[in-house]
């Protein structure tokens, strides 16, 4: 039998497939170049900005002098964002619970879950009105704009993350585990505060740490709900300064000290925000279910 | 396990500052002035609007700070400071346009209206070969932020100002897209010196800008004209000061090119009449020698701000230390002196109109402390 | 030996107590509230939205969505430009976006060395951990200045193409907030394309292969048609991430209430006039501005249906809304 040729690829398939994958290689350069651009921007220049006094005064507010600093706005931010955890992460894995462990693939839990991904949908800034009309506009709790009202906002936003990323994780635990539980005679409260949730416990947590990255960075829902202070304030029942919303102010203003201070309150923030989702993935490798 | 222990330490963190920011009390900025005799309890005040005089009362508030009075004020332009005095969400407004009725319909009672400082509206351009001594008069103005007039060497422009090369760079025109009393000046003026202006664009706190950019506040149109070659914006003083904009000066009602300094906006206020409600204008003001578009800007606050405002009788006594401040010792930080904002102060005649206003207000019914 | 069978009140020995089982009981009812909750709670957000937007409606009908003509002063909201804005930087966004996201997604999954395909996903993803205002405050200071000299000879060079040349390009302008959107979209358009690409069976692969495919050619003929549901889905969610997205567009966009003439031009969008004019709203302004967040929400909503169908019909494999769900709602990590 004689061998039989094989066809040999045409040049021009050939040249096809090398601009082909140099084209694909470089739409891949192109997605990386504007992460490549703003971190270079944010640290050449932000941190500039930063300083001792960066950190430790605050804005004075003052149209001529010194500009001050953004601690205030640090502060504000993790309380707001602290107490929207607070709220968020309870509820959501709690509902996440009643969709793995009772609701299951019931129209119920099914309409819930078609719900909640509605909810991952919503422009934040929707989340803010919201919070205007019930909260702010009734004077709800006595005060207008007030820093806890920013955080039911963010809560709201937080909430759909942390119940899917919860879904998730806890259908990963392996089934056998709960029936061995149960077979046990644990009652059902047991089986899940004793065994389904510290298995799933640190990919909870990263779903958690990724959801509070996402509420750090968050402007729109705190623009109706909090507005402006320029002191730490510490009293949630009141006007506070935030990071996000000290940076989307700086960068309107026509001084160059202001806008300094924007570039290095975003560098600030990036950083605040990068922390939480280093640690949310180290935490997800390291725990890989097998 | 460690990478456990960082990650429940870091929520931990955060949970902690936001326990321990709680507890702390207002910041220990050190007070570079004076410390007051009249050093009350504490108390906190917020405000909202005008952009106009957001540079006085922010300056206001640093100092006031070591007196244990903190404010709190929200540059959001007058048309939204009137909406959140009217839904009660800030116990003063700042406001350039006096209250017309319609506004004091919306209020949830009485409003008092305090005059604070005059601040001259400068029609700020962005021309590097061009540094100082451009004239301008009303219908050019109109034909600009109207659209009519394109390019700088424009022959309305050229010829008020003969002698003066002008490029032939496009005009960009920067306007506010909010809702703003420094528009409401600015057209107002217009609409008195080009009858154009007037049946076709109007005045107003917001119009429809047939032309040109939006920016928020007066610190965005500053920042727009800054970034942008050509452009021409209308900014208060204070703005184009602190960004070394070069502006024109402008044809008044005798007819005199008039340069936005002090002493010409504070001639402004001269000889105006004052109604008994304080709502002063000193746009186009008939004094000889004043810039044409000067602004007044208030200070309004309910009647009784504790029934009508949602104010505890603390926040009420600092309002009035806030106000007495205001047309008392605040004053003598306005003026065209080193280390002074660039506002003409209040002529006595009106700081005692408004002392007398203040006395009346009260309290749920009984006189504020 | 008889063993005590039942206790008192005839109950057998291994049932549990009437007071053993209330922990149970008030587990399953408390978290089903809360379930229940979450549905209470966006029907409340949809009731309130509506009502505070229903005057506009009846007072301005369709044009509210049609008519372009919003004038604050004179109080009339019709919000044709501002829908046409949201509309045309979506576009923008789809057509600079889904294109590059799509090719990292291709080179990350079939082209790169195994050992750089978690790096590379991840720095593409780290996109997503950027947030909106910094990326306002990057295109204000950095696109916009940069970029207009080369949007100023576009438009020259290509002025016989209507609306995308022609004009004098304003420095905030549509095509700065296209752009934006289309970087903020990109990680989320990757990854989901990334997973899709995945599933692809290596069957098909393979065969394209053996058959003497190129490299390309089997991408063509076996991942890409394979795939193009999930992408679709990928897609439309990025559509409806553009579609809401706020603060970065309000910087750059130039807010002015009119359709621009071209590329380079001035617009609005709803999600930003909400920003822009909410504070000082009175009236039926702040219902048109409701109304404007109801027409967005709508339309987000559409979109995001939309999407999820092809999602869920293009990832066959991986549990479709599991991953692809912790994908869509946390951005960077995919865990399963």
């Amino acid at each position: 039998m004689s061998a039989t040729q094989i066809p040999q690829i045409s040049t021009r398939r050939r040249r096809t497939d090398k601009l082909m994958r140099g084209s694909l290689f470089a739409g891949t350069m192109i997605a990386l170049i504007p992460l490549i651009l703003i971190i270079f921007y944010l640290l050449q220049r932000g941190l500039g900005s930063w300083s001792k006094s960066f950190f430790t005064t605050d804005p004075t507010g003052s149209f001529f002098g010194n500009p001050g600093g953004i601690r205030s706005a640090i502060l504000g931010s993790l309380e707001i964002v602290a107490v929207a955890t607070l709220i968020s992460i309870p509820v959501g894995i709690g509902v996440a619970l009643y969709l793995t462990e009772y609701g299951k693939q019931s129209w119920f839990a099914n309409t819930v879950r078609y719900f909640v991904d509605v909810m991952t949908g919503v422009p934040s800034i929707m989340f803010g009105l919201f919070i205007y009309i019930v909260l702010v506009l009734a004077h709800v709790g006595g005060s207008g704009f007030a820093g806890w009202k920013g955080s039911v906002a963010l809560a709201l936003l937080m909430l759909p993350i942390v119940i899917r990323s919860a879904e998730v994780v806890l259908l990963l635990v392996p089934s056998s585990l709960r029936e061995a539980a149960l077979a046990l005679g644990a009652p059902r409260w047991r089986v899940i505060t004793r065994v389904v949730l510290p298995t799933a416990r640190s990919g909870l947590v990263t779903g958690s740490l990724l959801a509070v990255a996402r509420g750090m960075g968050e402007t729109a829902p705190l623009l109706f709900t909090v507005a402006v202070a320029f002191g730490v304030t510490g009293n949630l029942n009141q006007q506070m300064n935030t990071l996000p919303i000290q940076i989307y102010t700086d960068i309107q203003s026509p001084r160059s000290e202001i806008v300094a201070r924007a570039w290095g309150g975003a560098l600030t923030l990036v950083v605040l925000v990068l922390i939480f989702n280093v640690v949310a993935r180290a935490v997800a490798r390291r725990s890989r279910m097998a | 396990m460690t990478i456990r222990r960082i990650s429940a330490f870091a929520t931990a963190v955060v949970v902690a500052a936001g326990v321990a920011a709680c507890g702390s009390s207002s910041s220990s900025s050190s007070s570079s002035g004076t410390k007051s005799s009249s050093s009350s309890a504490p108390a906190t005040i917020n405000g909202a609007g005008s952009t106009l005089a957001a540079p006085i009362y922010q300056q206001w508030g640093s100092t006031l700070k070591s007196q244990n009075l903190t404010v709190n004020y929200n540059p959001v332009g007058s048309g939204a400071g009137q909406t959140s005095l009217a839904g009660a969400t800030v116990d003063f407004a700042g406001s350039d346009p006096a209250l017309k009725p319609a506004d004091l319909a919306k209020m949830k009672g009485p409003v008092l209206q305090y005059p604070v400082a005059f601040g001259a509206i400068t029609v700020s351009y962005n021309l590097p070969g061009l540094k100082s001594g451009l004239k301008l008069d009303g219908s050019t103005i109109a034909g600009i932020f109207s659209g009519k007039i394109t390019k700088w060497n424009n022959s309305a422009i050229t010829s008020l100002n003969p002698g003066m090369s002008l490029p032939s760079t496009s005009i960009a025109v920067v306007h506010r897209s909010d809702s703003s009393g420094t528009t409401d000046g600015f057209t107002t003026y217009l609409s008195d010196v080009d009858a154009t202006w007037k049946s076709t664009i109007g005045a107003g706190k917001d119009v429809k800008w047939p032309t040109g950019t939006g920016g928020k506040g007066n610190s965005g149109v500053a920042a727009v004209v800054k970034q942008t070659t050509g452009a021409v914006g209308y900014v208060e003083q204070a703005y184009a000061i602190e960004n070394n904009f070069t502006y024109a000066s402008v044809k008044n009602s005798s007819g005199t090119y008039i340069l936005p300094t002090i002493p010409n906006t504070s001639a402004a206020a001269n000889g105006i009449t004052v109604p008994p409600d304080l709502g002063i204008s000193t746009i186009n003001s008939p004094n000889s020698s004043a810039y044409p578009i000067v602004s007044q800007t208030f200070i309004d606050t309910y009647k009784d701000p504790c029934k009508d405002g949602g104010a505890t009788s603390s926040t009420a006594s600092g309002l009035k230390r806030f106000l007495t401040y205001a047309f008392g010792t605040g004053q003598s930080t306005l003026g065209a002196g080193s280390g002074q904002l660039p506002y003409a102060p209040l002529p006595a005649s009106l700081v005692s109109k408004n002392q007398a206003q203040l006395a009346t207000m009260v309290c749920n019914g009984s006189p504020v402390l | 030996m008889e063993a005590a069978t039942t206790v008192a009140g005839g109950r057998s020995v291994l049932e549990r107590s009437p007071a053993g089982r209330l922990p149970d009981q008030v587990l399953k009812w408390g978290l089903t509230a809360l379930a229940a909750a979450i549905l209470v709670l966006l029907a409340y957000f949809f009731i309130r939205l509506v009502g505070q937007s229903g005057n506009v409606f009846s007072t301005y009908g369709l044009k509210f969505v049609f008519g372009n003509d919003w004038d604050v002063s004179r109080n009339i909201y019709h919000g044709g430009a501002l829908v046409a804005g949201t509309l045309i930087t979506s576009a923008i966004a789809l057509l600079i976006g889904v294109p590059v996201a799509v090719a990292s997604a291709l080179f990350i999954a079939e082209m790169c060395p195994r050992r750089l395909r978690g790096p590379l996903s991840v720095l593409v993803d780290l996109l997503a951990a950027v947030p909106s205002v910094v990326y306002g405050l990057w295109g204000v200071f950095v696109l916009c200045p940069h970029l207009l000299p080369a949007e100023k000879w576009f438009a020259s060079t290509f002025s016989f193409i209507p609306w995308i040349g022609g004009g004098v390009p304003a420095l905030y302008n549509y095509f700065i907030a296209g752009l934006i959107l289309a970087i903020m979209i990109l990680p989320i358009v990757s990854a989901i394309s990334r997973e899709v690409i995945a599933t692809v069976p290596a069957e098909n692969k393979e065969a394209a292969l053996a058959l003497g495919a190129t490299r390309w050619e089997m991408i063509r003929m076996a991942v890409l048609p394979y795939s193009r549901p999930g992408i679709t889905g990928g897609a439309m969610l990025g559509l409806g991430r553009a579609i809401g997205e706020t603060i970065a567009v309000v910087l750059v966009i130039g807010n002015a209430p009119v359709i621009g003439k071209h590329l380079f031009s001035q617009g609005y969008t709803l999600a930003a006039v909400i920003a822009n004019e909410f504070g000082e709203a009175t009236g039926i302004h702040t219902s048109a501005l409701f109304a404007s967040g109801l027409v967005l929400f709508v339309l987000t909503l559409i979109v995001n249906m939309i999407a999820r169908w092809f999602v869920t019909r293009g990832a066959h494999g991986t549990r479709g809304t599991g991953a692809t769900g912790m994908t869509i709602a946390s951005g960077p990590a995919s865990e399963t």
